[in-house]
């Protein structure tokens, strides 16, 4: 792979939901970002109000549904097969019934790792991302923010080059906030292929954490009503913009017009 | 002086009248959590209530405790209950274990389109009564003991069945979507998501099968009394006008259908754990 090799190509795609147009021909393409002589993986961040199809979207790239018509395809410019994509859902769905471990564990043999070889990258897992206290505990028992963290780890047991995410930031407190944003970019750079796609309603944090922002939204007709069948309104490179990889990004000049400008578009999405 | 006034005599401080008055508050306003011993105390309490009404009680009808524990006695000692009891746990022993194999190859099949059909007809034969069924059974099973095994394992079964595959149903697609994207084969999804992650429904729905066919138990075993069993026994104390025994048997069988539930919610308790996590107790 080499510098602007596409890594995701999303093209025409079309979708229904029962007699509603859901998405209308999107078109977006995740390219590979790099950066001489740091690990540097991608981080988009996709942006869009309730109910405008941000889900169905990963959904599709996973392989969990497929498009009426166009077509998602990874770096080998065919289909992603379902299982080779990790999705971290909204409600962060674990195995009730099987402790934190036992959830780890779970992923790594469905992977087709042995029991051995799932339970120390099992447990390395735990460690890295602070729950080895929690390793025998049942996921009823954890936090929201433990819950999100065991959810993620869970999808790391066995490398993935794609990791989708759906509303990691939501009701998260300021520091588990800032603790997901520093795992998200931590899990985008193990490799340089990793893909990170966020879907989001935080404009903020979807502009610290990454370096391709999406905007999905609906058109409206001249009387301002919302015509169904959305796609990408606006793509920003940020990197372009110098607004990536910057750990001081939210005190920079220019950020807070960048946000403002971000926002008004939200508002008409 | 007015301080000395508002303090009552034997009274050292005012916290424990608050805290009375906040216990009485807990015990009889809704919603309110209360800790064990409270709860034990309240049971207590109206346990001694029915058995003042039992004691005081006027009518003919009702032997009084003294009889009935004398009846207790005389049918364990002169009349087999013993035995007739254990005749009557290995019944439905051997109809719960009939209805568990059936009624869980049933529902975990209604996860496949073909075989929802033939789920959703079991289901609904729950509407037919075990009496009309007597004489079908007793050509199929050919009487005696294999005729109340079948009685009892349809009778357990068809409810079984209902509920298990409606929590089959009632797993959210997310939670198989989300094994899919781990990449689970679909095997493995129906092991973890609807056997496991059903099992503690499945148990639950076994206790509340186990409490109806314990309680379906007399009517069977009056069927064909050849075999005894309490059911067969306590028919014959109803025949013979033997109301402190039919007390003391009805007695015997409450008694042992709480020691079963019990031991069930003990199974659950061990075997599911996670589910008492997320349990609120009142």
């Amino acid at each position: 792979m080499a510098a602007g090799d596409v890594l995701l190509s999303v093209h025409d795609v079309w979708q229904k939901l029962g007699d509603a147009q859901i998405l209308q021909g999107l078109d977006f393409e995740v390219k590979d970002r790099v950066r001489p002589g740091v690990v540097t993986g991608q981080v988009v961040g996709l942006l869009g109000p309730s109910g405008v199809g941000k889900t169905r979207l990963l959904r599709l790239i996973a392989g969990l549904d497929q498009p009426d018509r166009g077509s998602v395809t990874g770096p080998d410019g065919v289909a992603l097969p379902v299982g080779r994509v990790g999705f971290v859902f909204q409600s962060y769905p674990l195995l009730a019934h099987r402790t934190v471990l036992d959830n780890l564990c779970v992923a790594g043999e469905a992977n087709g790792l042995s029991s051995s070889e799932s339970r120390s990258k099992a447990l390395a897992l735990l460690d890295r991302f602070r729950l080895s206290e929690r390793a025998r505990y049942f996921p009823a028992q954890l936090s929201g923010g433990q819950r999100q963290r065991v959810a993620i780890a869970q999808q790391l047991v066995k490398q993935k080059t794609f990791l989708l995410m759906d509303e990691p930031f939501s009701g998260l407190d300021p520091a588990a906030l800032e603790d997901v944003t520093k795992l998200i970019i931590e899990v985008a750079n193990m490799d340089e292929l990793n893909t990170v796609v966020l879907v989001t309603h935080d404009i903020r944090s979807a502009l610290l954490i990454s370096d391709t922002l999406l905007m999905l939204g609906r058109d409206r007709d001249d009387k301002g009503r919302v015509i169904s069948g959305a796609h990408i309104q606006k793509i920003y490179d940020l990197v372009q913009m110098g607004l990536a990889w910057r750990p001081d990004l939210e005190m920079a000049p220019d950020f807070p017009a960048i946000e403002r400008q971000v926002k008004q578009i939200f508002k008409v999405l | 002086m007015a301080e000395a006034a508002n303090k009552a005599p034997g009274r050292s401080e005012g916290q424990p009248v608050k805290g009375r008055a906040a216990l009485w508050r807990r015990v009889l306003l809704p919603n309110q959590l209360l800790e064990r011993p409270f709860l034990l105390m309240v049971t207590a309490f109206w346990l001694a209530i029915a058995l003042v009404i039992w004691t005081a009680s006027p009518w003919a009808s009702l032997p009084g405790p003294g009889e009935v524990l004398h009846a207790f006695g005389t049918l364990w000692w002169q009349q087999g209950m013993g035995p007739e009891l254990f005749a009557t746990l290995k019944l439905i022993f051997h109809a719960t274990v009939l209805t568990v194999l059936i009624s869980m190859v049933l529902s975990y099949a209604s996860i496949v389109a073909f075989w929802r059909p033939m789920v959703e007809a079991v289901s609904k034969l729950r509407f037919l009564g075990l009496t009309g069924l007597v004489f079908p059974f007793t050509l199929l099973a050919g009487g005696g003991y294999s005729l109340k095994v079948w009685l009892l394992t349809f009778g357990m079964s068809t409810f079984f069945v209902t509920a298990m595959a409606q929590a089959v149903l009632e797993i959210p697609r997310e939670q198989f979507d989300y094994m899919r994207v781990l990449g689970a084969s679909e095997l493995r999804i129906f092991w973890e998501v609807v056997v496991r992650g059903t099992l503690d429904k499945a148990l639950d729905t076994l206790r509340q099968n186990l409490a109806m066919g314990w309680a379906m138990i007399t009517m069977v075993e009056g069927i064909s009394r050849a075999e005894g069993g309490v059911g067969a026994l306590i028919l014959n104390q109803n025949k013979h006008f033997h109301l402190a025994e039919v007390y003391a048997l009805l007695i015997a069988i409450l008694g042992v259908g709480l020691l079963l539930d019990y031991l069930m919610a003990v199974v659950v308790r061990v075997v599911c754990p996670h589910v008492f996590l997320q349990r609120v107790k009142r």
